[in-house]
């Protein structure tokens, strides 16, 4: 399918999401739109999928003006799409998500389980990607649920052209690599694929085609062999520091002990399994791993929220049982939790309300029980041009910001008073480039004053730019400790799983690539084989 | 592929023995309670006399009292004790069934050993299965609306509004089956309103639910006090029992299944047509979806809240239905409230039933049992129990099931969301 936009433009009231984007997807093609979070990217698709309707502007498939006025359109039209946050209904099986919509019958509306079955077989096989039909869908990895996604998107009617919104940001780097190579095959079979994404690495290794979006305009026509810094400083709108720069560590003493802490979730799971972990003053430790390998529940246990079954916590040297969060808080924790949105912000708020929303009851913002709304109003308007937070005002509500800027407000919180230990959980997820650079600096400053920082991450490029050590969690222990010199394979390696000593001893040997080959793929982008076939379809997007 | 190599997470092991102590204490206190109570209060020869009153006349059977109750209450006592010792997690469910019915058991025939009561099997099953047909409707409708992810509260309501049409349209037309069918338009109207502002305008739906029950609550008694005035409105209309020939003379299955109202075989068909149509059926599989994960529906060109507005009124049909029951099946005539908030006790069969139609069968046979016990118990007049005692059993006993074999019931996740497909 040939897919051509014309001046596509999307306004929401008075403001402009997206503002006259020309956009070609040639058959076969991946073709990348780059752009950070609030550019339109999403407003952009969702009116490819029929979920919006284009103020004005046109969609042309082989050249014939189509408009949808629903999703059912456009999947008969021959587009299906993957979106960010999984459309999958958790209690369904593989083969019930994936006929919904348009079901296998036997005539009056009577399901036929064996010929969605065979539908799921069918396309699973056509494109090598290997599901049980049966499988109930939460009860998968999330790596699977998106595969469940994907061939869910190729079952239409002629899906010709896929759309996928932000595929990789929920799945491990080994899943990443097949995602990828997934996505090769695709566009080989003839498939044309929009993959939506601010990954400059992801986008690098795979795309034929870059169109870079900031502000709902195209601002620029990228070539895969653009560097990095060419495709960030497109998006971001300036120049923009890929590196963090920092000085070796100084650790101090531990700020942090966790023994044999074990946290059992309340469907029976040991979540937490006997953890051991230790930050000292003056370092970050990155945890690395696989989301849902405990890292919220160790993240929640040390901040007091929830109650351990095994093992024991201190924090700055001070043992932590029976002290509540806020105690904790008041002692010098400093917590970004992953949630903003759940955890981080009462997003009703006003932002210098939430600036203060641990401190709220101490001087200056309380005097006598009563909240000084002067101190906090100055507060904020100093913590607002201190952390470069955009908004209108102090007094708007938090749900107004954006994801970077809320996400500023929760650091700007924790920063502004004195703490002995930080957790960073995700601290820079869903944020963009731009806010990324500023929180991975501020992160760098908080270690050099001489505070524990534990870094929790599923992002390995966080973890490398960051950690002065790195710690790998996997079924809710700490299944190695490395220094940040250690290669993405080995780390890749121990985060599914795999024991230290096989992790090690892998690349050099090379012995276990015949048993290995699956964890060979789990390298992270850079040192896979996809590169290579990357490199090739660069020169022939460049033939096109 | 890398999940492949991933390990299960280390879960609690499903063989391993565990303890239970709570529910154990609680059972095994029940049980010895009940044996000690047996042999201090009850003399060693009385009977529980069980009789087959509509087909065998003369084949009363005669149980000794005290030797039952304590072979029951130790059942129920063992299971406790079973609990306490530790059991597989699979067996937890059969000792927790064995020590409630023993339970339950016990005091049945403890209470229909008093001289002069005899419990007449097949009466009380019948009745039983008669009694239970205003929770399985009223669930029923309840499951259709809430699987679609729309909280209905007002099925008390509808049930007033069927009850009430039900009367009128009988006596206008002179036609008893055209009142079942104005009951069921009234009950279907009244959720269209509900339908209407939980999917166009996404008003609060529990809001919703309690003024619909107020609305017809007084709707209803107005309109009661008008037809008091005119003759003929509000009379009486009853309709035949169905009859099967040579199959209502089994025992027990004859009277409790081939000799019922027409009520009693809409209810356990549309128990089966229902299961039949959620799970099994285009309709159900969107039904589930958009009630569990409406923007996957709607990605898949699935209409949300068209669906969920039809689904509602089609549920307010059989809500509509079940109040034709109060008075239609009844043989009686439209009286003010006369649904006593069987509406609510209705949502709560919906939810011991966990949403699911065969588990409202269930419910409600439960609930339509306890109740047919505790009026005959009443009615015989020589019961131990102050009647009014005897009318919270069925709920005394929805407690005990709920705590004791239930527990946690997970609703439909988008159940009382409302959808707006700007959202996303």
């Amino acid at each position: 399918m040939r897919l051509e936009l014309k001046g596509l433009t999307k306004k929401f009231g008075s403001f402009t999401a997206d503002d006259d984007i020309d956009l070609v997807v040639e058959p076969g093609q991946i073709h990348a739109v780059l752009g950070e979070n609030g550019a339109g990217k999403s407003t952009l698709m969702n009116m490819l999928y029929g979920i919006l309707r284009p103020t004005s502007g046109e969609i042309l498939i082989d050249g014939e003006p189509a408009s949808f006025s629903g999703p059912g359109d456009a999947i008969a039209a021959g587009i299906g799409m993957v979106h960010q946050h999984f459309k999958l209904v958790g209690p369904f099986s593989v083969a019930d998500n994936v006929q919904l919509g348009r079901e296998h019958t036997r005539g009056a509306g009577v399901l036929s389980a064996k010929a969605a079955r065979r539908a799921v077989l069918d396309v699973s096989e056509q494109y090598g990607l290997a599901l049980d039909p049966d499988a109930v869908c939460e009860d998968l990895p999330v790596g699977v649920q998106q595969r469940v996604e994907i061939v869910k998107a190729l079952s239409g009617p002629k899906t010709e052209l896929l759309i996928l919104d932000e595929p990789t940001a929920v799945l491990t780097p080994a899943e990443i690599t097949e995602l990828l190579q997934i996505m090769r095959n695709l566009a080989e079979a003839g498939t044309s694929i929009l993959f939506i994404s601010h990954k400059l690495k992801e986008v690098q290794a795979v795309a034929d085609t870059i169109t870079v979006i900031r502000r709902g305009k195209v601002v620029a026509e990228l070539e895969p062999t653009a560097s990095e810094s060419e495709m960030a400083s497109a998006m971001v709108g300036r120049a923009v520091s890929l590196q963090v720069d920092k000085t070796p560590a100084e650790p101090g003493e531990a700020r942090l002990e966790v023994e044999g802490l074990t946290v059992v979730s309340d469907a029976g799971v040991k979540v937490v399994d006997g953890l051991d972990l230790t930050v000292r003053a003056g370092e970050i430790v990155g945890l690395a791993g696989v989301e849902g390998n405990g890292q919220t529940e160790l993240a929640r246990a040390v901040l007091g929220l929830v109650k351990p079954d095994a093992g024991r916590i201190a924090i700055d040297g001070r043992d932590a049982h029976g002290r509540s969060p806020a105690r904790r808080i008041a002692d010098g924790l400093g917590y970004i939790p992953e949630d903003r949105g759940r955890d981080g912000l009462v997003s009703e708020f006003s932002v210098a309300e939430n600036l203060v929303l641990n401190q709220y009851k101490d001087a200056p913002y309380a005097k006598g029980g009563v909240v000084d709304a002067g101190a906090v109003h100055r507060r904020a308007v100093d913590s607002i041009a201190e952390f470069d937070i955009r908004t209108q005002s102090p007094d708007e509500s938090a749900s107004s910001l954006s994801g970077g800027n809320q996400q500023k407000v929760i650091i700007a919180r924790e920063f502004s008073r004195p703490r002995r230990f930080l957790v960073a959980a995700q601290p820079t997820r869903g944020v963009d480039v731009g806010a990324t650079e500023f929180i991975h600096s501020r992160l760098v400053s908080e270690r050099d004053t001489g505070t524990g920082v534990l870094l929790i991450s599923s992002e390995l490029d966080e973890i490398y730019a960051l950690a002065d050590r790195i710690a790998v969690i996997y079924n809710g222990r700490i299944v190695g400790e490395v220094d940040p010199g250690t290669p993405r394979d080995v780390i890749g390696r121990l985060m599914v799983g795999a024991d230290a000593a096989a992790a090690e001893a892998g690349p050099e040997t090379g012995t276990d690539a015949g048993t290995g080959s699956d964890i060979e793929t789990s390298t992270g982008i850079e040192t896979s084989t996809g590169i290579e076939t990357s490199t090739d379809e660069d020169a022939n997007g460049g033939d096109r | 592929m890398a999940v492949d190599t991933m390990e299960a997470p280390a879960l609690v092991d499903d063989r391993a023995p565990a303890r239970h102590l709570k529910a154990g204490v609680v059972y095994a206190a029940l049980g010895l309670l009940l044996v000690v109570l047996a042999l201090t209060a009850l003399d060693g020869d009385r009977t529980t006399t069980v009789a087959f009153d509509r087909t065998l006349a003369d084949a009363d059977w005669a149980l000794p009292t005290l030797g039952a109750v304590i072979a029951l209450g130790a059942v129920t006592a063992a299971a406790g004790a079973w609990m306490i010792a530790g059991l597989a997690h699979r067996w937890f469910k059969l000792a927790s069934v064995a020590a409630v019915t023993a339970f339950v058991l016990a005091l049945l025939v403890w209470s229909y050993s008093q001289p002069g009561t005899v419990f007449r099997a097949e009466s009380i099953l019948a009745g039983a299965l008669f009694l239970s047909l205003p929770y399985m409707f009223g669930a029923l409708s309840g499951v259709v609306c809430e699987r679609s992810g729309v909280i209905n509260i007002g099925i008390e309501g509808q049930f007033l509004m069927g009850a009430f049409t039900g009367v009128l349209v009988a006596n206008i037309t002179g036609n008893v089956y055209a009142g079942m069918v104005g009951a069921m338009l009234a009950g279907a109207l009244s959720t269209m309103l509900l339908a209407l502002l939980a999917t166009k305008y996404q008003v609060n739906q529990v809001v919703v639910g309690v003024i619909l029950n107020l609305l017809a609550l007084g709707f209803t008694s107005f309109m009661y006090d008008q037809l008091k005035k005119a003759d003929g409105l509000n009379d009486a209309f009853s309709i035949p029992t169905i009859s099967w020939g040579p199959l209502a003379d089994i025992p027990v299955l004859g009277p409790v299944l081939f000799q019922q109202k027409l009520f009693v075989y809409v209810g356990l068909v549309l128990v089966a047509a229902v299961w039949f149509l959620l799970y099994r059926t285009r309709w159900g599989l969107r039904t589930r979806a958009v009630g569990e994960h409406p923007a996957a529906a709607d990605s898949m060109g699935v209409d949300v809240n068209r669906l969920r507005f039809w689904n509602v009124t089609a549920a307010g049909l059989i809500a509509g239905f079940g109040g034709a029951w109060f008075t239609i099946a009844n043989s009686l005539a439209f009286s003010k409230n006369m649904t006593a908030g069987l509406g609510f006790v209705a949502l709560a069969v919906m939810i011991v039933g966990r949403w699911n139609p065969l588990g409202v069968l269930a419910g409600a046979l439960i609930f339509g049992f306890t109740t047919q016990v505790a009026r005959d118990l009443d009615a015989s007049g020589s019961s131990l129990v102050p009647g009014e005692f005897l009318q919270m059993l069925p709920y005394a006993v929805t407690l005990v099931v709920v705590a004791g074999l239930i527990g946690r019931a997970k609703a439909p996740a988008a159940d009382g969301v409302p959808y707006n497909p700007g959202d996303k």
